[in-house]
């Protein structure tokens, strides 16, 4: 029997480490995330993987995440502001908006190209009820319902090719931006950047892999101690198990809404 | 018993990677097509170096366990007829071939067929849901286009570069000895590059260390290729 009644929470853990191909050549990690817990039991979550090929592709990852969800913070968000399909795109386009002029402004200070500082971004706006992620770049983020349906949010958006996708500096970043809204019982949420796509996404279905994610689902649900679950996260990332199948930088974020 | 104790004691050893499952996905693939000229002057040491040279590209890709599962090698030769040596295969599985050299040079039937190659490979990994790189044509050739008509070559050459414009492939070309760089130029968009004497082996390893580099590369890397000591521009 439960008798340790919770309070109705989100519960997160995130995580982002460095690939062993940057180690090997001595790079820094070119992923970075963010995420605050709100109000009104309102999470908003963002990850970025800066791109190998820029010079300051971390510095832009860092730059769109701690903007996009500063931005969204500031909104004085309500879980009753959430129920408006069309406020909620505008809101993630605004986070978008502010991310990208922040980059562009670091690359203006900084005398550097826009390119140097190319990134993805995935931003996450979550409650219990919505679920409404909007994405430059592949990478991807995922629900669980109360019915323990895995819903795929969005999907990576790489070009043809696999070493290919789309950044928040490209010109056309905004217009083809995935903007996805879900409105059922959310039970969790997680956001991938690309590093872990092989592992968490089955290519031939196009569908993420729910072996993946429920044990993650799981874990965070069950996390009472912040620091641990994070260690053991970043433990997680850093296994033999996932060297062996990537080398790219990896970003992890689950999320649990523990309301029992 | 107290709930909470329990709970804990579970998730102190719970641990993520024994529980956590991995997708099962086909490695994603780097397709590389050799399109060898196995005209009659390639006949003697030429042909004989190159063999030796498809050896080493074997070598040195399984040397590279990321390389010898992703990279896969297909061989298209020209003389007076076009070959399909090879069909594309991973690097782990390739046996190179034993090559003899006859006949004329129809390079231009031999472009149209590496270009098909690719065109259905890439059509291959849709259906299957295969990740790939952008394929690489690899030509070498000692001449210039002889024994077919004009328009086959120039019709060749228009496909190869819208191609190449597009980025459906990259298309490298290696001139030997008395190759005719100059014609070869018009054809192709990037640079011939001419091989220093019969260094087959010094190109055939550079070929595997891009192809290698190219294939752990990460979303939108700017592959740099490893420097060229085998030829000249």
């Amino acid at each position: 029997m439960n008798i340790s009644k919770q309070i109705a929470q989100w519960r997160i853990v995130a995580a982002s480490v460095c690939g062993t191909s940057h180690l090997r050549n001595k790079q820094l990690c070119q992923d970075a995330h963010h995420w605050q817990i709100l109000a009104d039991n309102i999470l908003v979550a963002a990850a970025a993987d800066g791109a190998g090929s820029a010079s300051l592709g971390k510095v832009g990852a860092m730059l769109a995440v701690e903007t996009a969800i500063e931005n969204l913070s500031s909104k004085g968000l309500t879980r009753s502001s959430l129920t408006n399909d069309a406020n909620v795109r505008s809101l993630l386009n605004d986070a978008l908006l502010a991310a990208k002029k922040a980059v562009e402004q670091e690359a203006v200070a900084c005398e550097k190209q826009l390119a140097d500082l190319a990134t993805t971004l995935i931003i996450m706006v979550a409650t219990p009820e919505v679920v409404a992620v909007a994405q430059i770049g592949d990478g991807l983020a995922v629900a669980k319902d109360r019915l323990g349906n895995l819903l795929a949010v969005t999907m990576p958006d790489s070009g043809e090719y696999i070493n290919e996708t789309t950044f928040l500096t490209s010109p056309t970043a905004l217009d083809t931006a995935q903007m996805r809204l879900w409105r059922t019982d959310i039970v969790n949420v997680g956001i991938i950047t690309d590093g872990l796509q092989m592992l968490a996404l089955n290519m031939v279905v196009g569908e993420p892999h729910k072996p993946f994610f429920f044990p993650l689902f799981e874990f965070v649900a069950n996390a009472e101690d912040k620091t641990a679950a994070k260690e053991q996260l970043v433990k997680f990332l850093r296994s033999e198990r996932i060297a062996q199948r990537t080398d790219d930088d990896l970003t992890l974020i689950i999320a649990a809404f523990n309301n029992s | 018993m107290d709930f909470n104790i329990t709970q804990k004691v579970m998730h102190d050893t719970l641990r993520l990677d024994e529980v956590v499952e991995f997708a099962e996905n086909p490695e994603p693939r780097c397709p590389c097509v050799l399109l060898l000229d196995t005209s009659g002057s390639m006949q003697g040491d030429p042909i004989e170096a190159l063999n030796q040279g498809l050896l080493s590209l074997k070598d040195e890709l399984v040397k590279n366990p990321l390389a010898a599962r992703r990279v896969e090698v297909a061989i298209v030769t020209f003389d007076s007829n076009i070959n399909v040596v090879q069909d594309f295969v991973t690097a782990d599985q390739f046996n190179p071939p034993i090559l003899t050299a006859q006949g004329l040079t129809t390079m231009g039937a031999g472009i149209h067929k590496a270009l098909d190659l690719i065109q259905e490979r890439k059509s291959q990994y849709r259906t299957n849901g295969i990740a790939y790189y952008r394929p690489w044509v690899f030509m070498i050739t000692d001449g210039e286009p002889q024994g077919e008509l004009d328009h086959v070559v120039e019709q060749a050459a228009q496909r190869l570069q819208g191609d190449e414009a597009s980025k459906r492939v990259a298309f490298f070309t290696v001139g030997v000895e008395n190759a005719n760089m100059t014609r070869l130029n018009q054809i192709a968009v990037r640079t011939p590059l001419k091989l220093k004497g019969l260094n087959f082996i010094e190109m055939f390893v550079w070929l595997s260390a891009s192809m290698s580099a190219v294939s752990h590369s990460q979303v939108d890397e700017q592959v740099a290729l490893p420097p060229i000591g085998w030829g000249t521009v």
